[in-house]
């Protein structure tokens, strides 16, 4: 199972574009975490800056190597040979995708649960590489448990929102709601690829909120 | 009715008092000032000075006193963007 074979044809070129506007936006909430980190010392906005940023190397990842396969499928089309290397960018994207991404969110589920005990982290990561790796569906459970943390970001968010009312909270518990929903999507988009179409829509969705956020935070 | 204050909002308090009182503040204003209890203090300036947020000088009558560093005052030119910040993806 590959990610090219997730989205439809006509689909191809826009996915590229929008991961790398999601890349881009995480990487600018990764540096300015950094930024704050360095004025503050506090442990809990290093791990946020640290998990942004390599969820940023995901999406840059997955770009990437997408946008290969759309140029390799391009050139083997003309002319005529036969599409190793596509199956060979395919393969290694999702892997360095797959594990930038749960790497990535593993490290901002650690870091909602306000522990110093490193061993947490890496029990919760071990589980779910193993989970991945050793299931027969490797994106099927891949997404699965993307879900899942997505699930667990959601209600801390929610929790967050309910201690302090605004608007700021209100859109980062939103924007982490319809990345579960893209998630929820991108599971179903195993079988059905137009699910693949909604899901980046929810993703964008929710990085637009997360930029409006950091938009009014800057604006004070 | 005053809600509790988070380690950012604390470590505001305690380095406003410091400039307010034109980096002369000995620990006894920042006691009286931050609403604390005396080790909570001594733990925070013991961050603060390990971090430097602050140094802690000596006057010729051997009496301590706390001054600002750079970081310090960056700190509390910052604090509303920090908070923003923070709040919204409940770091604090």
């Amino acid at each position: 199972m590959t990610f090219s074979t997730l989205s439809p044809t006509w689909f191809f070129g826009y996915d590229v574009v929008m991961e790398l506007a999601f890349a881009i936006t995480c990487l600018v909430i990764s540096l300015f975490a950094f930024k704050i980190f360095k004025v503050t010392d506090q442990r809990q906005i290093k791990l946020f800056g640290i998990s942004f940023g390599i969820i940023s190397a995901s999406y840059f990842a997955q770009s990437l190597f997408n946008f290969l396969i759309i140029s390799e499928l391009n050139e083997n089309i003309s002319a005529a040979i036969e599409l190793n290397s596509v199956l060979l960018f395919d393969a290694f994207g999702i892997l360095v995708h797959v594990i930038l991404m749960t790497t990535g969110l593993a490290v901002l589920a650690y870091m909602t649960l306000r522990t110093e005990k490193a061993r947490i982290f890496w029990f919760m990561l071990a589980l779910t590489m193993l989970g991945i790796f050793l299931s027969v569906n490797k994106i099927y459970m891949f997404y699965l448990f993307m879900s899942l943390y997505c699930i667990f970001l959601v209600i801390h968010f929610t929790e967050n929102y309910f201690r302090h009312r605004q608007g700021k909270t209100l859109l980062i518990a939103l924007a982490f709601l319809f990345l579960l929903f893209g998630n929820i999507h991108f599971l179903i988009s195993v079988n059905h690829q137009l699910f693949y179409v909604i899901g980046h829509a929810l993703e964008l969705l929710a990085y637009v909120l997360i930029i409006i956020n950091l938009y009014l935070v800057l604006r004070k | 009715m005053n809600k509790k204050r988070d380690r950012l909002e604390i470590i505001h308090d305690i380095l406003y008092v410091v400039r307010e009182k034109k980096d002369k503040a000995l620990q006894t204003h920042i006691l009286y000032k931050s609403n604390l209890s005396h080790q909570m203090l001594t733990e925070y300036l013991s961050e603060l000075l390990t971090k430097g947020f602050m140094i802690e000088m000596t006057d010729k009558k051997g009496k301590k006193h706390y001054e600002l560093t750079d970081k310090g005052y960056n700190y509390l030119k910052d604090y509303n963007i920090i908070r923003g910040f923070v709040d919204s993806y409940g770091l604090g």
